[in-house]
């Protein structure tokens, strides 16, 4: 397999595992963010 | 003729165009005009191919004043180049603008729309493993990957850094495949899907409406997160929420309007052109740019699959189905992944409007393409050496 592959496929399994664990923390911080600061009645209606 | 230009020296300043013309360049005038009639005749993402297709002529019209590299006497082309992507300036200036206009609400009214996003950054990699077995440099793989985030400024951003050379077709192959969404992923999802999974429908259970206060905050909060994880992304993230807190603070509503019009038009102009300066024959007319336009595709067709392998995936142990195409949506081809996606939906049955979804998980694509970017970024030099 040619060096370049390798180095790709590398990337390929650090990155994507990385991905899901950034897009998990966005996630968790996502949805504490918007149960803090609910909106309001008047925004909801707005 | 050479004794007539002996004879006649001044022949040859005004017969140099005559005599420098080969057919390469009359083919990429024909490539230029190609590009110019899908942007006006079929509306092919106008604003980026009719001046990407007008560059490309500049630039092969020999001995061009328009590229001419003569010390003291650059064309405005080079000098445009060295100004704005060279320094990968114009890109970022772009994300200041798309963040403008970007609205998070259905990302951060249902976050886990953005694991399709993520699923769907699969064809990047995909396709640079591909293109490596294809001869291409890791480096070089790895730019055209970068194409699968659907997204024209990341790529710029990536080749701009690591495939120079390839800039050109890499935009290009970019810009045209994002306008090619409505005819690539149709046919890919229906490949991937059974007709009983694309017509489940999607209800809007638990989704609170957003505060201001959470749209204003969303923006720092994701740079701060992803600028720690790949800090060479912050340029890219960063720029993309500038353009957002700009719009959510409500108070620089001026600023916001600039970089959603003034901005967006002025730098999508000299960007064109720029790029399509780089289109000389020399670089353009070789088997490796065919090589690019077909590993585009292949790098739209797996970020499809991805996306909706995923969703396929998470119906197998949820109990609350989700319709798996919109998974393909998290591309960042916004809005018009998520529209395709909702019409197809409407297609299968008229009665199951999935928008709202589809394009919850198509504003997520773009958050996740420039992640992807950034790993990217990140990781070449990493594993280069």
């Amino acid at each position: 397999m040619p060096a370049a592959t390798t180095k790709a496929l590398t990337m390929m399994a650090i990155a994507l595992p990385t991905m899901f664990a950034v897009i998990a923390v966005f996630m968790v911080a996502t949805t504490a963010l918007h149960k803090a600061f609910p909106a309001e009645v008047e925004e909801e209606e707005d | 003729m050479e004794a007539l230009l002996m004879q006649y020296p001044w022949l040859d300043e005004l017969l140099m165009g005559f005599l420098g013309l080969s057919f390469k360049h009359v083919v990429m005038w024909g490539i230029g005009a190609l590009l110019i009639f899908l942007a006006v005749k079929y509306d092919y993402e106008p604003a980026l191919l009719l001046p990407i297709g007008f560059g490309a002529v500049l630039a092969n019209i020999p001995h061009s004043s328009a590229t001419s590299t003569h010390p003291g006497e650059e064309g405005f082309l080079i000098v445009l180049y060295q100004a704005g992507i060279a320094n990968e300036l114009f890109p970022v200036l772009i994300f200041v603008a798309i963040g403008a206009m970007c609205d998070f609400a259905p990302l951060i009214r249902r976050p886990s729309v953005m694991l399709f996003a993520a699923a769907a950054q699969f064809g990047i990699f995909a396709t640079a493993v591909g293109a490596t077995l294809l001869g291409f440099s890791f480096e070089h793989a790895a730019s055209i990957g970068i194409i699968g985030a659907a997204d024209g400024p990341t790529t710029i951003y990536v080749a701009s850094r690591f495939a120079v050379e390839l800039l050109g077709p890499l935009s290009v192959a970019a810009y045209c495949y994002m306008s090619l969404v409505p005819v690539i992923q149709p046919p890919v999802i229906k490949a991937v899907t059974t007709e009983n999974e694309r017509k489940i429908k999607m209800g809007f259970m638990g989704e609170e409406p957003v505060s201001q206060t959470t749209k204003f905050l969303f923006p720092i909060m994701i740079v701060l997160i992803a600028g720690i994880v790949a800090p060479i992304s912050v340029a890219l993230i960063g720029s993309l929420m500038f353009g957002n807190i700009l719009k959510e603070s409500g108070v620089v509503e001026n600023l916001s309007n600039c970089a959603q019009n003034e901005l967006a038009n002025l730098v999508t102009l000299v960007l064109g052109i720029t790029i399509g300066g780089t289109m000389t024959a020399e670089r353009f007319l070789n088997f490796e740019v065919l090589l690019i336009m077909a590993l585009g595709a292949v790098a739209f067709v797996f970020d499809t699959i991805g996306g909706v392998l995923f969703a396929k995936l998470l119906n197998m142990f949820s109990t609350t189905k989700i319709n798996p195409m919109i998974g393909a949506c998290g591309i960042s081809a916004f809005p018009m992944s998520g529209r395709v996606i909702a019409k197809m939906a409407l297609k299968e049955d008229p009665t199951n409007f999935i928008i709202q979804h589809a394009i919850g998980v198509n504003v997520a694509g773009q958050v996740a393409s420039v992640v992807a970017g950034g790993l990217v970024l990140a990781l070449i030099p990493a594993l280069a050496k």
